[in-house]
């Protein structure tokens, strides 16, 4: 049972390309960390639908109270994976946690690297 | 000389003419080693194999310095009327200057002169007649085949069983395979370039074959009778291999750029911003929602509920109108497994 587990997780670890591609393309995740991060991401998206929909029950002040109970009773049940508050932005390439810039999904070590071999279009060292 | 004769009745009359020619400028200049005039013949050959009309022209300038040398002389005039007559025998009008310098260089060669002004007048007709025909495009065929050949619309199918074809006659040299397929990808298509090209030779509109390039209802028709029933998973294979092999990396960063733009990582110019979207309802399907709420009770909290719902969904641009009505739905799904809950209220 461990074993079948720890199998798949491996398999999983490991992104499978669906069609040969003749560029360098990236074929495993930096960590396990940001593996969890890639899968809560999946979660949140299946069942966005359902989380907003369970959402507007609760947060009304027209439905009775009763079903607006029910409904917060149902949100919980659902995974715990599946709600975006979960998802930590990390870095693309070194999955760190923190300084994390949202527009190039970059950490501020990388960004900062990057941005000095003059590899990120239109980012320049500031002067003024 | 003898020699030198016997050595020029193989090769071409147009360089024994000028051979003789020269010859006999040299005769009359004044006496001149053996040796010189072989040396002076094989350069007057290597000049004259390529080009037919600078022949001529040569031909024309020495007959022309011949003439003039032959008029200060006396010597040979006895000898043109004698060509002359030939000439106006044989019915084809040449080049008078010509004729007295074929009659000059039967003179000065010490065999048959009649047989020799005679053979040469016959050579220079030849000369006449393919000049004749080249300055009217009779001669040249290259071109009639170009223009017979058509560029024909290839359905994926046949074109992969003219590649399987053409790749199957090399697949002994495994080695040499990959090279083989390139070269041939870049023999047909620079063939494709040449038919291509000799398309825009000039000739009158209405004649020729039609090539059927901007019908649209023959291509139609051609597309239709080459359809395969099915392609089988070999072919399928098979194309895609051949399209691994075939493609290419990029020679330039255009070339990259198409590249991209057919995988999707780069989007098309000028920019399209209802890409992938392909919502073809009209305004009125995502405002009016009300016809949806059949299913729900028309009063209490819920009709109010839903009537605030759809106010929502009416004034998001975002969904379409299958992912309204998916939420209207989920809605009602969701009361009716709570009928029962409610009814206690």
């Amino acid at each position: 049972m461990a074993a079948a587990a720890v199998c798949w997780a491996l398999r999983s670890f490991r992104q499978v390309l669906p069609s040969p591609c003749p560029r360098q393309v990236r074929s495993y995740y930096v960590d396990w960390r940001m593996l969890r991060d890639v899968k809560r991401r999946k979660m949140a998206y299946e069942h966005a639908d359902e989380r907003l929909r369970i959402n507007a029950i609760r947060k009304n002040s027209i439905l009775p109270k009763e079903l607006q109970e029910a409904a917060d009773k149902e949100i919980a049940a659902l995974p715990r994976d599946s709600c975006p508050v979960r998802i930590r932005n990390r870095c693309v390439l070194t999955s760190r946690p923190r300084g994390v810039k949202r527009r190039w999904r970059l950490s501020r070590i990388v960004f900062r690297h990057f941005a000095d071999h003059a590899q990120m279009s239109g980012v320049q060292r500031a002067m003024w | 000389t003898s020699s030198v004769l016997s050595k020029d009745k193989d090769k071409s009359a147009a360089s024994k003419d000028s051979t003789h020619e020269g010859a006999a400028k040299r005769k009359e200049d004044g006496a001149e080693t053996p040796k010189q005039q072989l040396l002076d013949i094989i350069g007057n050959m290597k000049v004259e194999v390529s080009y037919k009309k600078k022949l001529q022209q040569l031909k024309a300038s020495e007959s022309k310095k011949q003439a003039t040398k032959k008029l200060e002389s006396l010597d040979i005039e006895g000898s043109v009327p004698q060509g002359i007559t030939e000439d106006t025998q044989r019915g084809k009008p040449l080049n008078p200057e010509l004729v007295k310098a074929a009659s000059a260089v039967a003179s000065s060669l010490p065999c048959n002169k009649k047989q020799t002004v005679s053979e040469l007048l016959a050579q220079l007709r030849r000369h006449e007649e393919t000049t004749d025909k080249q300055k009217k495009g009779g001669t040249i065929n290259i071109r009639n085949v170009i223009s017979e050949m058509t560029v024909k619309r290839q359905s994926p199918a046949q074109r992969g069983a003219r590649i399987f074809g053409r790749i199957s006659l090399q697949l002994d040299e495994d080695g040499q395979r990959i090279r083989r397929e390139r070269s041939s990808a870049l023999s047909m298509d620079s063939r494709r370039y040449f038919c291509c090209f000799s398309f825009f030779v000039y000739r009158s509109l209405k004649v020729g074959k039609r090539l059927n390039i901007f019908t649209k209802a023959s291509t139609e028709q051609e597309h239709a009778l080459e359809t395969v029933s099915s392609p089988t998973i070999w072919d399928l294979e098979f194309a895609k291999e051949v399209a691994a092999v075939t493609a290419q990396p990029p020679r330039n960063g255009f070339e990259e750029m198409i590249q991209w733009t057919k995988e999707g990582i780069l989007w098309e110019f000028p920019i399209d911003n209802e890409v992938g979207m392909d919502d073809d309802a009209e305004f009125h399907e995502h405002i009016f929602l009300e016809k949806h709420l059949e299913g729900f009770p028309k009063e209490g909290p819920i009709r109010h509920f839903m009537e605030l719902v759809i106010c929502g969904l009416s004034k998001n641009p975002f969904l379409s109108v299958k992912q309204k009505v998916e939420h209207i739905e989920w809605f009602q799904k969701y009361f009716e497994e709570k009928k029962e809950l409610l009814q206690e209220i």
